[in-house]
């Protein structure tokens, strides 16, 4: 069927391209006088038959081509509908841009085109079509139309006999055009980035350019130069214009040199310090592009939506977008300092500070733009090399050293250079390549999914879980035959959360596997928290399975690290010259990644405990507001939250009885419920005082994003003070009504008396920690006054 | 109306089934054209036009621009001649209540002498 419409489609097409048909043939009859070239062709007025004709078929009934279904219609252009037909005009419109280019400009206006030509370029950036902001502008279009080739060519008054021309060389021009070069020119190399990098079209961002070709062929020397130019110019006729505009239009040419120098810079990926030169300039420039903000004079007529019928696109005009210089401000402010900032990611100093600058930058308020979020991408696997000048292997074997092997024989890279087969080290050679040919892309794409906008973040996680989990069970059977390479003896051991296991093996590869499945676990369910999947009555349970998953990453933390003890000692007591001051420091290294590691799943599952007894005693107290659903049940929801993990071997999925029961809790007193809570949080408290709040940027392995991420832990700890603050308030609440003890009618006294708001994330202090907010009612408060 | 466009049904029909798949010019209220290959109609005249070119007059902006352009040539004899602005658009509907002309297009060879 499809097959068929596609041949009488070309079928068609080919006739229509015959010379009779051919469209540019046929001549008009209207003024200017009819000229038909094609002698063969007659036409013939047909209107009123064709009306009459029309006129007596029945009430639904159609004339129609058998090889044409209705079906094909629906994908037609419906003429003179504004909102499909973008040449149709209002009555009274003309095509015409009314707006003359080469009429002379006053300093000022130029000022104001420019400052709303950076309006619309942070438009741009922040995902309007080209189309709607920067192609709006009759310079620019005057500029890109037709294609320039050369410099001489890239301007708006284009004047090829005379090139001594007054209006060309008007000093206003040639600041406005200056600033247009250097904007668009920025424009090209800003999509040029984006699109070579993941991101989503029309999501993110659009990337379409409508066959203008933003000056790619003219190069950014001639283009700076030009700049450089229109600002000694200005600089020249400053008495003349005043001081203080010339000054102003001058820091708008130095922003776009900046930009365009930062871009250049950029490319390098190599010594962030001279590379934020730039930016900083510009955002130094920037502070003082706002203050003379009030001395453009706007000029509106410079803009128009009319361009847009002549753009590559059959889209009806849709308005220009007006950011005001308030939010431009903001978000250029951001760019800049986002800019900066993501600079020093090219300061390496291990894979897992790596992660972690990652990981804090992506979640900031408001997020980076994707700009320099692709910017990220570029500077973390441009070429298959990190950040300039690292190997994935490299990468991923520090990573493994972290984690796992400490001072391993099989990350030692002589191995790679034995050649005798039956030498133990070749053969961990080739085992060690096969996983890392394996598990490279997967390791490679949590960093790529974190650069991805928040809701992407969480679905490419989500896609993730399964490439993990595969990952981590070819990495068991590569773990069973380096045991045999090492001669490795199964080992039982304890630990504080486990009692003695049975002797097992330390399988390195697939426990460092297994314990980023769990990570990708516990951040899809953060996420969730993040982007308002879950609804109020959902977080007692969301809540629960984070806190099962970060207790499984706990008691899976404290294996490696039994492992990674016992083989250190076996090491030391082997005798004391084997351990090399290399090693030493690398397990040194290691154990405390487990630490920090294991207090951070601590708090998480201890936090998240707390908050799930909370929120089930809340429920009990009918205070959380509950959804009516008709088509939905418990059961099916928890089908769907949990669909990511279904697929997951470990951990299990808890069935469902056991999610409604751990939600529910029904055989604990409300009581022991507050008291459990409290204590949970309180040992939540611990692990900050006692471990995270005192470890400096090498032992919480966040070297480069320290601070980002003491401010983050922050947040987690006012979360967990404001947490046993809202436990303590339904206690005391439970406790003033101590003499009750018929238990439903107490329950009832305690709905009237406390309320409960749920914030939004972006209302709490760390948007993975939904904190519920208790007050005591006014009535109840009273009544209290009066008691005492 | 003139008695020769009361047709009879049949005869409606036919003229416009003969009209299938032949190259119509429509033209619209705001006195565009639109040039394609007739598909459909129905009882309120709605056509549906396959590959269809639109054709716009020359603005005034652009008659003028012309004009002087003429003007000061050395060849001028009083006429200018523009081409009209065309854009390809695809498969279109027009509907009937903004068509005010539509034309058919015939080779001169097929038509009785």
């Amino acid at each position: 069927m499809k097959t068929t419409t596609q041949d009488e489609a070309t079928v068609s097409e080919e006739l229509a391209q015959l010379s009779v048909n051919n469209p540019n043939l046929v001549e008009m009859d209207d003024p200017p006088p009819p000229q038909i070239t094609s002698e063969g062709i007659i036409t013939t007025d047909i209107t009123h038959k064709f009306k009459a004709a029309a006129s007596t078929l029945e009430p639904g009934e159609l004339i129609k081509d058998g090889f044409f279904t209705l079906f094909e219609s629906v994908g037609s252009l419906e003429i003179m509908d504004p909102k499909m037909d973008s040449g149709c005009l209002a009555p009274g419109e003309s095509l015409d841009e009314e707006y003359d280019v080469t009429r002379p400009l006053l300093p000022s206006e130029v000022l104001g085109i420019i400052d709303q030509l950076l309006c619309l370029e942070m438009a741009w950036h922040l995902g309007y079509p080209l189309s709607q902001t920067l192609f709006t502008n009759v310079y620019i279009e005057a500029m890109q139309m037709p294609s320039p080739t050369t410099i001489q060519e890239a301007h708006f008054i284009r004047s090829d006999d005379n090139q001594g021309d007054g209006a060309a060389q008007n000093p206003m021009f040639t600041v406005l055009r200056a600033y247009c070069l250097g904007l668009l020119k920025a424009c090209w190399y800003v999509n040029e980035r984006i699109k070579s990098e993941h991101y989503y079209e029309e999501e993110d961002f659009v990337t379409n350019t409508y066959h203008r070709s933003l000056l790619e062929d003219i190069d950014r020397t001639e283009i700076r130069d030009e700049i450089l130019a229109a600002r000694r110019l200005l600089h020249s006729i400053r008495h003349e214009i005043s001081e203080e505009v010339s000054q102003a239009l001058s820091l708008r040419l130095e922003l776009r040199t900046a930009f365009l120098r930062a871009i250049e810079l950029s490319e390098l990926r190599s010594n962030p310090d001279s590379l934020s030169l730039p930016w900083s300039q510009m955002k130094a420039v920037w502070a003082a592009i706002n203050k003379s903000h009030h001395l453009g004079k706007p000029v509106p007529e410079a803009f128009s939506t009319k361009i847009q019928r002549r753009v590559a696109s059959t889209m009806p005009p849709r308005p220009i977008v007006h950011l005001s210089f308030e939010e431009t401000f903001k978000h250029f402010n951001n760019l800049l300092e986002d800019g900066i900032e993501v600079l020093k990611v090219l300061n390496y100093h291990d894979p897992q500070s790596l992660l972690n600058f990652v990981l804090t930058f992506q979640a900031k308020k408001p997020q980076p733009l994707v700009y320099i979020r692709t910017l990220l991408q570029n500077f973390l696997f441009k070429d298959m090399v990190i950040l300039g000048n690292l190997s994935i292997r490299q990468v991923l074997d520090a990573d493994l050293s972290i984690v796992v092997l400490p001072g391993s024989r099989l990350l030692d890279p002589a191995n790679d250079a034995v050649e005798a087969p039956y030498d133990p080290r070749f053969a961990m050679a080739h085992q060690m390549e096969v996983f890392r040919q394996r598990a490279a892309q997967s390791y490679l794409d949590i960093h790529r999914a974190f650069c991805q906008n928040r809701c992407r973040v969480r679905r490419t996680l989500c896609h993730s879980i399964q490439d993990w989990e595969t990952v981590q069970i070819d990495a068991e059977d590569i773990d069973q035959l380096l045991a045999v390479q090492l001669e490795e003896q199964p080992m039982s051991y304890t630990t504080t959360l486990t009692s003695s296991s049975e002797p097992a093996l330390s399988l390195p590869l697939s426990s460092w596997a297994y314990l980023y499945k769990l990570r990708l676990m516990e951040w899809i369910v953060q996420l969730g928290f993040e982007l308002e999947t879950y609804q109020p009555d959902e977080l007692a349970g969301m809540y629960w399975y984070l806190s099962y998953l970060a207790k499984t990453r706990a008691q899976h933390v404290e294996r490696i690290k039994a492992f990674t003890v016992s083989r250190y000692n076996e090491k030391r007591i082997a005798g004391t010259s084997k351990v090399t001051k290399s090693e030493e420091e690398q397990h040194k290294r290691s154990l405390s990644y487990l630490r920090v590691t294991l207090i951070d799943a601590a708090v998480t599952w201890e936090l998240a405990d707390g908050l799930s007894c909370l929120y089930t005693v809340l429920h009990r107290l009918k205070l959380i507001p509950t959804y009516p659903g008709p088509y939905s049940s418990d059961e099916l929801r928890y089908d769907i939250r949990m669909k990511p993990f279904s697929t997951v071997g470990l951990p299990e999925l808890p069935s469902f009885e056991t999610f409604k029961n751990a939600t529910a809790q029904p055989d604990t007193s409300t009581a022991d419920l507050l008291t459990y809570a409290l204590r949970a949080v309180e040992g939540a408290k611990r692990g900050f005082h006692d471990g995270l709040a005192v470890l400096n940027e090498k032992e919480a392995f966040t070297v480069g994003t320290h601070e980002r991420w003491v401010a983050r832990t922050k947040n987690t700890l006012k979360s967990v003070i404001s947490t046993s603050i809202a436990i303590g308030a339904v206690q005391r609440a439970l406790n003033n009504n101590g003499e009750n003890n018929n238990k439903e009618c107490r329950d009832d006294v305690l709905h009237n008396d406390l309320k409960v708001e749920v914030p939004k994330p972006d209302k709490t202090y760390h948007e993975w920690w939904i904190v519920p907010k208790i007050t005591v009612t006014e009535k109840k408060k009273a009544a209290g006054g009066e008691g005492v | 109306m003139p008695a020769a466009e009361q047709m009879s049904r049949g005869e409606a029909g036919d003229f416009l089934q003969s009209l299938l798949n032949k190259n119509l010019r429509v033209t619209t209220t705001d006195a565009r054209m639109f040039w394609g290959g007739f598909k459909c109609t129905d009882p309120e005249s709605n056509v549906i036009l396959q590959h269809t070119y639109e054709y716009r007059h020359p603005s005034t902006q652009q008659l003028l621009l012309a004009e002087a352009v003429a003007t000061t040539g050395n060849n001028n004899n009083g006429t200018i001649k523009m081409e009209m602005q065309s854009r390809y658009l695809g498969l279109v509907v027009i509907p009937g209540k903004y068509i005010t002309k539509i034309e058919v297009e015939e080779f001169a060879s097929q038509l009785p002498k």
